[in-house]
């Protein structure tokens, strides 16, 4: 089955920028999904159940927490793996992302190296 | 640049593939697309195709399509899509690379923020530069423009460089990278003659670390590859040594201004320490205040305390045979001789005035007492050593009195000065004075007396009383005789009811009878100076009578 990774930032250079850092998992049969808004990638992961899901904090309709929450604790979505971004100096969002459980948190700016090896880890082909 | 694969245009579920699926219904083509290794992506293949025309993106063949004639104009639709996405792709790709830059940057100078050692900020930098861009080896060269010296604070990677040749090589460095310039290196040869640089390194990228204009260090990298580094590199590079220099200038200012504060704080300890010589601490601390700085014009505290003054009797005919030279030699060694004496006695010297001396005895009279009979044995041992050098010996007199005193600070805001403010430290000068008139060593007032605990082993003599001059009030003036030389004291404690005999009758002008007694204390001890002035002055009143207003009091009228 095709692996699919869903990029949820309100900031259209940010979905373009991750989708370039992974590119290369492309060749490996990924499949991109992005969303601008928290309530569409909501309903993304509902109808395509993507494995890895890059999701920023801060958004319209929506904010990247109650997103998490949704998937995590309603949906009980075990299986997506969540990683929350967020801005630098926002780092008080770390402890109630935990809360509503994230798999793994991160900060923007973002290390493109990091945000790989991270999608390859996920996806199983480190 | 990322070649853009054909699976990804046509093969996959995107709005891009059903376009294209789309077109191809549409044209009624009976065509199929493949890969550039022949493995069908869409359509179904016939046995010959009729046309064959290849899909190019960014002038490189990334598949074909086949079938019939239509081929073409798909091949050349999809050649037009792939090479929109190879474009949108670069672009991509450039914008990540900047962002990487960005993120490179900002991780670095998070870094530099929480660093303030200079040392530490070049080792952060190196491996920062060593990180973000392909090198085999890299050092952090620092340049001390004051002393003209390099040194080698951080190195990384493979060991390329030579730090001792690097140090010994200040001067051919200075002209590259320590000129202000960055570059990349592709011909390192000299440097590797010098030894700088082993045989190793095929290319070096440096850039320069300045602020300002003035020339701070340089970051230099070694690679083992004749096209090791980009432009893009020794971009990244100039912006890190940029960064790192501002960040290693704060540090040094930051380690200058520690090192002033500690300098300064040095200098105000040692000034502190000078200072309480001058003025003494327990002056200060009479004030409530701990350092001179803290003390104010107008602070002031009055207590009880006992004034002694000494003075080097006849100093002037005496000082009359030394040079000035010698003569501040010998007031000095005297003083240093007393001060010690004072001290120990819970006093503290408030003013040396050339030859004499003003203490102050905060607590008990007797501290005064004690250190007054201590200073005179110390003269008594200062005479036997000018004796041993044919030298004359010396008298000081000493005078104290008890009384309240004001200690403070007088002047204006430019000059200022600790000041006793008081009518004790007149009086205890005045009776100080009369030392030379009774000629006696040691005279106190009845107020020292009488502020003095009563079980004490001090011998005194009742001299009388004595008017001052622009004084109202009698004092009563006596004489503390445990100073004097054993001898001199024996015989004077033999004496002692002989002599308050005479002066009770000299007082009640029986000097008949006063001046018997007188006679019996000169026969017995003939130096006894005092006596024989009470003894001189009987004999001037049975000779040539009292004033009719006579009181026994003596008047000073000089100082």
């Amino acid at each position: 089955m095709e692996q699919k990774i869903l990029i949820v930032d309100d900031e259209a250079h940010i979905r373009m920028l991750i989708e370039q850092t992974l590119e290369e998992l492309e060749d490996e049969g990924v499949e991109f999904l992005t969303a601008e808004n928290g309530e569409i990638a909501l309903d993304i992961i509902q109808k395509e159940n993507p494995k890895l899901v890059f999701l920023d904090v801060m958004m319209p309709k929506m904010n990247g927490m109650e997103v998490c929450r949704r998937v995590k604790k309603e949906l009980e979505l075990k299986n997506v793996f969540i990683v929350l971004l967020t801005a630098k100096g926002q780092e008080l969002d770390r402890q109630r992302g935990q809360e509503v459980g994230a798999d793994v948190y991160m900060t923007k700016p973002f290390d493109p190296e990091i945000i790989l090896s991270k999608a390859k880890e996920v996806l199983g082909l480190a | 640049m990322a070649k853009i694969s054909l699976k990804n245009i046509v093969g996959r579920k995107n709005e891009t593939s059903a376009v294209i699926s789309n077109l191809i219904d549409q044209l009624k083509a009976n065509v199929w697309i493949e890969d550039e290794n022949g493995k069908i992506l869409s359509g179904k293949q016939l046995e010959s195709p009729l046309s064959i025309a290849a899909v190019i993106a960014d002038n490189e063949k990334i598949g074909s399509v086949k079938g019939d004639e239509k081929a073409v104009v798909i091949a050349a639709l999809i050649s037009q899509l792939a090479q929109k996405e190879t474009e949108k792709k670069n672009l991509g790709a450039e914008v990540l690379n900047l962002y990487q830059e960005i993120n490179v940057i900002f991780n670095f100078s998070e870094q530099l923020s929480q660093t303030i050692e200079p040392d530490a900020i070049a080792k952060i930098t190196l491996q920062q530069a060593m990180h973000s861009i392909p090198a085999h080896s890299g050092v952090l060269v620092l340049w001390d423009d004051v002393n003209k010296t390099l040194s080698v604070p951080a190195t990384e990677g493979e060991p390329m460089f030579n730090n001792d040749n690097l140090v010994a090589n200040a001067s051919l460095l200075l002209k590259i990278g320590l000129s202000g310039n960055s570059e990349i290196m592709a011909d390192p040869s000299l440097l590797k003659a010098r030894g700088i640089v082993n045989d190793e390194a095929q290319s070096l990228a440096y850039a320069s670390m300045k602020v300002k204009h003035r020339i701070m260090g340089a970051i230099i990298l070694a690679g083992k590859n004749t096209d090791q580094f980009s432009a893009s590199n020794l971009k990244l590079l100039v912006t890190l040594a940029l960064q790192s220099s501002a960040a290693i200038e704060s540090a040094m200012l930051y380690e200058k201004n520690i090192r002033e504060v500690k300098e300064r704080e040095e200098a105000i300890l040692r000034i502190h320490e000078v200072t309480k010589k001058f003025v003494p601490h327990e002056f200060i601390r009479s004030l409530g205040k701990e350092t001179l700085s803290d003390v104010k014009l107008g602070d002031q505290v009055e207590k009880l305390v006992t004034v002694l003054f000494t003075d080097i009797r006849d100093f002037t005919t005496l000082s009359e045979k030394m040079t000035p030279e010698e003569n501040f030699h010998f007031v000095s060694s005297f003083n240093a001789r007393l001060g010690p004496i004072i001290r120990s006695n819970n006093g503290f010297i408030n003013q040396y005035l050339g030859d004499s001396i003003m203490a102050i005895f905060p607590e008990d009279p007797a501290d005064a007492l004690n250190a007054a009979v201590n200073m005179q044995k110390a003269v008594h041992e200062l005479n036997e050593e000018r004796k041993q050098q044919g030298l004359v010996p010396i008298k000081a007199g000493i005078g104290m009195h008890t009384g309240t005193l004001i200690m403070g600070i007088t002047g204006d805001e430019f000059r200022m000065d600790a000041a006793t403010i008081s009518d004790t430290v007149n009086t205890a000068a005045r009776i100080e004075s009369l030392t030379k008139y009774y000629r006696s060593p040691l005279l106190l007032s009845d107020h020292t007396l009488n502020h003095l605990n009563g079980n004490n082993s001090f011998h005194f003599r009742h001299l009388g009383n004595v008017k001052l001059k622009g004084k109202n009030n009698l004092l009563s003036i006596i004489e503390c005789i445990n100073g004097f030389d054993d001898q001199q004291l024996e015989r004077k404690l033999q004496t002692l009811s002989l002599f308050n005999d005479a002066m009770t009758a000299y007082h009640e002008r029986q000097f008949e009878n006063a001046l018997q007694n007188f006679q019996k204390i000169i026969a017995t001890d003939p130096d006894d100076l005092t006596a024989i002035y009470f003894h001189d002055n009987t004999k001037k009143y049975l000779r040539e009578g009292v004033p009719h207003n006579w009181s026994g009091a003596e008047e000073m009228v000089s100082k």
